[in-house]
């Protein structure tokens, strides 16, 4: 398809509103790419404003200065990379800026061999350019880059120039997303739009998509499987809560939400690649999960997991210090001296040649706990009981992580969705201030230890309570407390303790509920201690009128 | 078979000649000598470089085809002194140039010539009007021109007989005129044609300026430059094509 033709459907596409009209329209171009396959893969990516496939992390890398001056180049007579800068200042858009000058004013010499004026620019060349563009390293590179951008604009029409420069800059915005494609796709080549779905979340190409779907049908798309070394999109998970997590769930599968970043391994059998989560190949900044691989691996497999930083005992150091690694391109050797990284595995996506996307998480993680025993696997629990998954997330918390997830342990993998079958658990929206009113002494290690603490809030004069927080405390802090709150025990009757109202610990929660358990006659679902209130006296604790309020507003 | 010795200087010139206009290129290893030839990624400029065999210490090839990374190169040649000789002999088996400065060793991975751009078809141009100049007078055109514009128009007014400069900037001009007393031979015609500086500072810079330098020009059609190296036994030409002029 000549380039100009891309141009007049990527034209009528942006002036059309309605989505779906939009697919109706991306579906024309689909149908209209003419028999060359690399013709409908290119336009496939180029209407989304991409040049590479999603799993590809290749990227131009030319900066828009490069891109002004390859405009101002093509424009004419005296345009400056500058000019063309001011333009953008006023006009506030690349591609209107680009269609703004007159190009082509640069003859080739193509036009002096008798073989008449240059051809039109295709869809074809256009894309090879800008892939010997991406490919240009080393000294002089940006001014290659500029050079094979100026023949490129050189070349094209106002049309044709204003979504080169969008398509180069990355700003395409034309109104059409993945799911515009998807859909056209379907609509062009006569296929199921579940299945097209499932063909772009396995190889994670819309080009090779269209193309398989034209050319072999539902059949070719259903063959499409992962591929090693080629990355799919993380699947993702959304905020929620425990109640959530057991009314969808009969049990929920939890594990520990690692405070790392999330890589995906890909094992060859011999080879290990690891990609981050925006599928950028990261392996050469993470030898430590390279070295996991080669020692723990035997069949090739795709794994999902986190890596996350440690110190020298072992805990688990802030985000910040993984991701230092995973910038580090040189001296990654000394980096590794630094902040040491190890990987934890949650997930399995492929092995020996099987994709395990549609198995159910639990089957998932059963294969994944075979592949590697111990070494590097996040554990799941699967559970119904509130108080066992209270206790897991407060042993995340302990170990320096960030708390826990909740998955349906039937689900399916479903890279790049952000869906309710995997739920980080939502962060305390509120926290309340509540006095401790009674205590009890914890069992084995813990058994000088106050353990379990009763907390009240305050109603007139009086105390009610509301909740306990049990776990969530560490050995030390709970030495600590105790210490604290022994002076101000007023009763004691086996392993329960009375306490005077002195100190108050500040606690979040998931929400309040009513409950005749307690004398408030309200309880909050998963209470999490989160310190004390050095600066509160009981007079200062929440009223149960406060409580009320919040419950309502809930 | 490729096994040649070539003063630093004439390997440099030939070097640079040609990387004014491309990173890579193919060199043609023929019995009788080297021969390059490349065009820009946008069509616009041309080189063909022909380096006879005499103008090495010595020479031996029996027509192949290597590509090159120039700039690679280019920092080799950098590293011998002046007067020092540079032995060139390509290994047909691991497809790389071992090099050779004196002690210094350096073996160069070849790059495969099919995956640098095709070479260009030269055009066969009946320019009409023809101008011997020295190298030192291009360079005092371009740079003239190169104060007020991005382009510069080259002419000859078949009337009056001399070969002109004209550059347009947006508030400034220039204009050049050059006689045929300060050229060193004119053959008038009809010639006028704007060129990209761009490209031709890029050219300029490739030409000595102590050098005898042949324009042909033409009514809106490509220029073409011819000059001498390596004491003649270097052949270079450049084409560029012009661009359209908007009034």
């Amino acid at each position: 398809m000549e380039f100009a033709a891309f141009a007049t459907h990527a034209a009528e596409i942006e002036a059309e509103p309605a989505d779906l009209e939009i697919v109706d329209l991306v579906t024309d171009l689909f149908e209209d790419a003419g028999d060359a396959d690399d013709d409908l893969a290119i336009l496939a990516r180029f209407v989304q404003g991409r040049v590479f496939p999603a799993w590809d992390s290749t990227t131009l890398d030319i900066g828009p200065r490069s891109c002004y001056e390859a405009i101002a180049r093509a424009a004419g007579q005296n345009v400056s990379a500058a000019d063309v800068e001011d333009d953008l200042a006023e006009v506030g858009e690349i591609g209107a800026v680009a269609a703004g000058y007159e190009f082509g004013g640069q003859q080739g010499l193509g036009a002096f061999t008798g073989g008449g004026s240059a051809n039109d620019l295709t869809v074809r060349e256009v894309h090879e350019t800008l892939v010997d563009l991406a490919t240009a390293e080393g000294s002089g590179s940006q001014d290659r880059k500029v050079d094979l951008l100026f023949s490129l604009f050189n070349r094209c029409s106002s049309e044709e120039a204003c979504y080169l420069a969008r398509i180069v800059l990355s700003e395409m915005r034309i109104g059409v997303g993945e799911g515009t494609v998807r859909d056209a796709i379907a609509a062009a080549f006569d296929v199921p739009v579940d299945r097209v779905e499932r063909a772009l979340q396995v190889s994670n190409d819309y080009g090779r998509v269209a193309v398989v779907a034209r050319e072999e049908g539902l059949e070719g798309l259903d063959a499409l499987d992962l591929e090693i070394g080629r990355p799919v999109q993380a699947m993702l998970a959304q905020a929620g809560t425990v109640t959530d997590a057991l009314e969808s769930w009969e049990e929920a599968a939890v594990e520990w939400k690692y405070d790392g970043a999330r890589v995906q391994l890909h094992y060859d059998g011999a080879e290990t690649t690891v990609f981050s989560r925006n599928m950028e190949n990261v392996t050469d900044a993470l030898p430590e999960v390279v070295e996991f691989a080669a020692e723990h691996l035997e069949e090739p497999v795709i794994l999902d997991g986190e890596v996350v930083a440690v110190d020298d005992a072992g805990d688990p150091l802030p985000f910040q210090e993984v991701l230092r690694r995973f910038r580090r391109k040189h001296d990654v050797a000394k980096a590794r001296e630094d902040v040491a990284v190890e990987p934890v595995f949650f997930d399995c996506l492929h092995v020996a040649g099987e994709d395990l996307l549609d198995e159910p998480l639990v089957d998932r993680h059963a294969r994944l706990e075979s592949l590697l025993s111990d070494e590097g696997l996040s554990t799941l629990w699967l559970t119904d009981d509130t108080a066992k998954i209270e206790e897991i997330d407060a042993d995340a918390l302990e170990s320096g992580h960030e708390g826990i997830m909740l998955k349906d342990p039937d689900s399916a993998y479903s890279p790049g969705r952000r869906g309710k079958h995997w739920l980080k658990r939502k962060p305390d929206v509120e926290t309340l201030d509540l006095v401790v009113t009674g205590a009890e002494w914890g069992e084995g290690r813990r058994a000088t230890f106050l353990g379990t603490f009763l907390l009240s809030v305050r109603d007139g004069d009086s105390f009610e309570t509301i909740g306990k927080v049990a776990t969530g405390i560490t050995d030390e802090r709970l030495a600590e407390l105790t210490d604290r709150l022994e002076a101000h025990i007023r009763t004691e009757e086996g392993q329960t303790v009375e306490l005077e109202p002195a100190v108050v610990f500040e606690v979040g929660y998931e929400e309040i509920q009513s409950s005749p358990t307690y004398s408030a006659g309200y309880a909050l679902r998963f209470p999490r201690f989160l310190g004390v209130r050095e600066d509160k006296g009981p007079e200062d604790a929440e009223t149960l009128e406060r409580v009320l309020e919040l419950q309502g507003s809930q | 078979m490729f096994k040649a010795i070539v003063s630093a200087e004439t390997l440099s010139s030939t070097l640079d000649s040609v990387s004014v206009l491309v990173d890579e290129c193919k060199i043609h290893l023929e019995e009788d000598g080297l021969q390059i030839r490349a065009v820009d990624p946008a069509n616009v400029g041309m080189v063909d470089l022909s380096l006879e065999a005499a103008a090495f210490e010595s020479y031996e090839a029996d027509g192949g085809l290597i590509g090159v990374d120039l700039s690679r190169l280019e920092d080799i040649a950098g590293m011998a002194e002046s007067g020092q000789l540079v032995q060139l002999e390509l290994d047909e088996e691991t497809r790389k140039l071992h090099i050779q400065i004196d002690g210094l060793e350096y073996t160069l991975a070849l790059i495969d010539p099919d995956s640098i751009r095709q070479e260009p078809d030269i055009p066969d141009l009946d320019l009409p009007a023809e101008v011997i100049l020295e190298g030192k007078d291009i360079n005092r055109s371009v740079k003239a021109a190169d104060m007020v514009s991005d382009h510069i128009a080259l002419g000859v007014d078949d009337a009056d007989e001399f070969f002109y400069v004209n550059a347009e900037g947006d508030t400034d001009d220039v204009h050049l005129e050059l006689t045929p007393d300060d050229l060193i031979d004119l053959q008038v015609g009809s010639a006028h044609s704007l060129f990209s500086l761009d490209y031709l500072k890029d050219m300029n810079k490739a030409i000595p300026t102590d050098t005898e330098v042949t324009l042909e020009l033409g009514e809106e059609f490509p220029i073409k430059m011819h000059f001498g190296f390596a004491e003649g036994q270097g052949q270079v030409t450049y084409m560029l094509a012009p661009r359209i002029q908007s009034d």
